[in-house]
């Protein structure tokens, strides 16, 4: 073979190829079309997300022992930003996250009328709501320390507002920078991370000389790594069980936050009820039309 | 002087064994890890619970611990990549070996090499980007399929099996080559019925390798695959793999849950030593037939 006969075979295939790309463009926008005869694509959480956690108890996704029963045939992402690329790539698509990380790449829906909103969740309207907790274990570094009073303070509190969630009661009313140093090792929800990273943000401002790491494996590692000693704090977007709760030196709640159903922009549907999204993870609902 | 040339010779002869030494420790070390934290688990629930059980839910109240969908998706995930992938993996080393224009070649063998480097997450990303949306408009299912995970192994075993097959038809002597023609057969059917065969001991440890290599794919799976723990019922259903489920759940696990995903690893590991004794007796048959 030679050279010009091979790039010549070349040429015609890569141009086959690029016509067949362009010639579908058409075909391309109908098929992204919304159907009400498709099948609902179901995404959820990983095992270990604190978001899947509570949605699923407030839900009552649950089997006759209180247990995860959400149908296996649910696509599993692994963060709260994946559900959110998955339901905005995927017009057929119904997911979960936090609502403060809603953004305008997919659409939130309203749960029995309410919209989910921080005022609502604040009031107790939207019913779909959980607290953000953070756990620490024994022997808490200075740093630490002072990094857990600093989220208690009016400055935390109503950097929670400006992100998007429903503050708590603010526990340190001035807060006065120590300056003081060392590293801060903290692990956990993917839906936590945003809100931890703005408080960060603004205590290094008070305390440069201190060091944060954040990582977001989820709400069951960040419990794991304080149990095991391998992170100062741990974020965790769920209630803490018996057997963890003996197992950490403290938890409390710094922020509220809601859990949005999220939708794509071009799916018709902007409201749902509880019993729907029970019956839809439960696997018993199947298709969009049985949710008009 | 003799003393000291033997004292270096024993030296280095120490440095050289104690480097294999070394190589050897880990492999022991990784065994024995595994197998001591990964079978008391499985012997408390039952052999025949982790290996059969088609129920994976090990943060429930009673919790069971079926592999069996795992395995399943591990073997029909590896069978298809193998499937589409080695065909075109041998063609396109014959071709390379045999009708490549040596200005082409130029271009070909690092572009080869270069997919055999990337990093597999990078691949995971771009059968997201690509391969996801194009399953989900044009073939159905929501694109997270076993169909997506067989294609994107298929392209990453491509290089592995290439590089390999490549080398063993140009190790082939070139007396063969010239003794087919020399007969009166086409450049074609001598590839096919005489080099080929020949190289048939390189192609298959090609083949094996590439199997090897889709069957521990992890990052580039987990991202694309669907990750549900049950029977994939067709090509479009979403599946789980024995790698992708430890990277699902490493991070979290706990007492049980943890040393069940080390039972899963365990299991991997029988997969991939029956793999290779399969090679190696394939092997041993094409070496004492020579």
């Amino acid at each position: 073979m030679t050279l010009k006969s091979s790039v010549t075979w070349l040429a015609l295939f890569s141009g086959s190829l690029l016509l067949t790309a362009c010639g579908n463009e058409e075909a391309d926008s109908s098929a992204s079309a919304f159907e009400d005869t498709s099948d609902i694509h179901v995404i959820t959480r990983e095992d270990g997300s604190g978001t899947r956690g509570a949605f699923v108890e407030i839900t009552g996704v649950v089997d006759e022992n209180e247990d995860d029963n959400t149908t296996p045939t649910a696509t599993v992402q692994n963060s709260t930003s994946g559900v959110m690329q998955a339901v905005a790539g995927d017009i057929h698509s119904l997911g979960y996250i936090s609502l403060g990380s809603l953004d305008e790449s997919v659409a939130g829906l309203a749960v029995d009328g309410i919209e989910p909103t921080p005022e609502t969740v604040a009031s107790g309207e939207y019913q779909v709501a959980r607290n953000f907790n953070i756990t620490y274990g024994e022997n808490l570094n200075e740093a630490a320390q002072d990094f857990y009073s600093f989220m208690f303070s009016e400055e935390a509190q109503n950097i929670v507002e400006e992100q998007g969630y429903v503050s708590v009661d603010v526990q340190t009313p001035e807060y006065k920078s120590e300056e003081v140093s060392g590293e801060i090792n903290i692990v956990g929800s993917t839906s936590v991370e945003p809100l931890m990273q703005a408080f960060a943000e603004a205590y290094k401002e008070h305390n440069p000389n201190v060091t944060i790491d954040i990582t977001a494996p989820g709400s069951g590692a960040g419990i794991t790594a304080v149990i095991d000693g391998s992170a100062d704090i741990g974020m965790a977007s769920r209630e803490l069980d018996e057997e963890e709760a003996t197992q950490v030196a403290g938890v409390d709640a710094i922020a509220v936050d809601g859990i949005a159903l999220i939708v794509h922009h071009d799916n018709p549907l902007e409201e749902i009820t509880l019993e729907q999204i029970q019956s839809i993870y439960l696997g018993d609902t199947t298709t969009w039309d049985e949710v008009q | 002087m003799i003393r000291l040339f033997k004292q270096k010779e024993r030296v280095m002869n120490g440095i050289f064994f104690i480097s294999a030494f070394m190589s050897i420790v880990s492999l022991v070390l990784i065994i024995v890890f595994m197998f001591t934290n990964g079978i008391p688990v499985m012997r408390k629930y039952g052999f025949s619970e982790f290996l059969f059980g088609t129920v994976w839910r090990p943060t429930a109240s009673s919790p069971s611990f079926g592999l069996f969908p795992m395995i399943l998706g591990s073997i029909y995930v590896t069978l298809g990549a193998t499937m589409i992938g080695v065909p075109i993996g041998i063609l396109t080393a014959i071709f390379m070996a045999e009708y490549c224009p040596n200005n082409l070649y130029k271009i070909l063998k690092p572009g080869i090499s270069l997919m055999a480097s990337i990093p597999s997450i990078v691949y995971g990303f771009f059968a997201l980007q690509l391969v996801v949306p194009i399953i989900r408009d044009y073939i159905g299912g929501n694109g997270y399929s076993m169909l997506t995970a067989m294609l994107l192994l298929a392209i990453m075993i491509l290089p592995t099996v290439i590089e390999l097959s490549e080398s063993a038809i140009r190790a082939v002597p070139r007396s063969y080559y010239n003794g087919s023609i020399g007969l009166g057969a086409t450049h074609e059917r001598t590839i096919f019925s005489v080099m080929l065969p020949a190289a048939s001991s390189g192609v298959l440890s090609s083949i094996v390798l590439g199997i090897g290599r889709a069957i521990g794919e992890t990052m580039a799976v987990v991202l694309i695959a669907g990750n549900q723990p049950i029977i994939p019922d067709s090509l479009l259903s979403g599946v789980r793999t024995l790698t992708t489920n430890i990277v699902l759940e490493m991070s979290y696990a706990a007492g049980d849950h943890r040393q069940a995903l080390i039972a899963t690893g365990v299991i991997l590991f029988v997969f991939i030593l029956i793999i290779n004794s399969i090679f190696i007796v394939i092997k041993n048959r094409e070496d004492t037939s020579e």
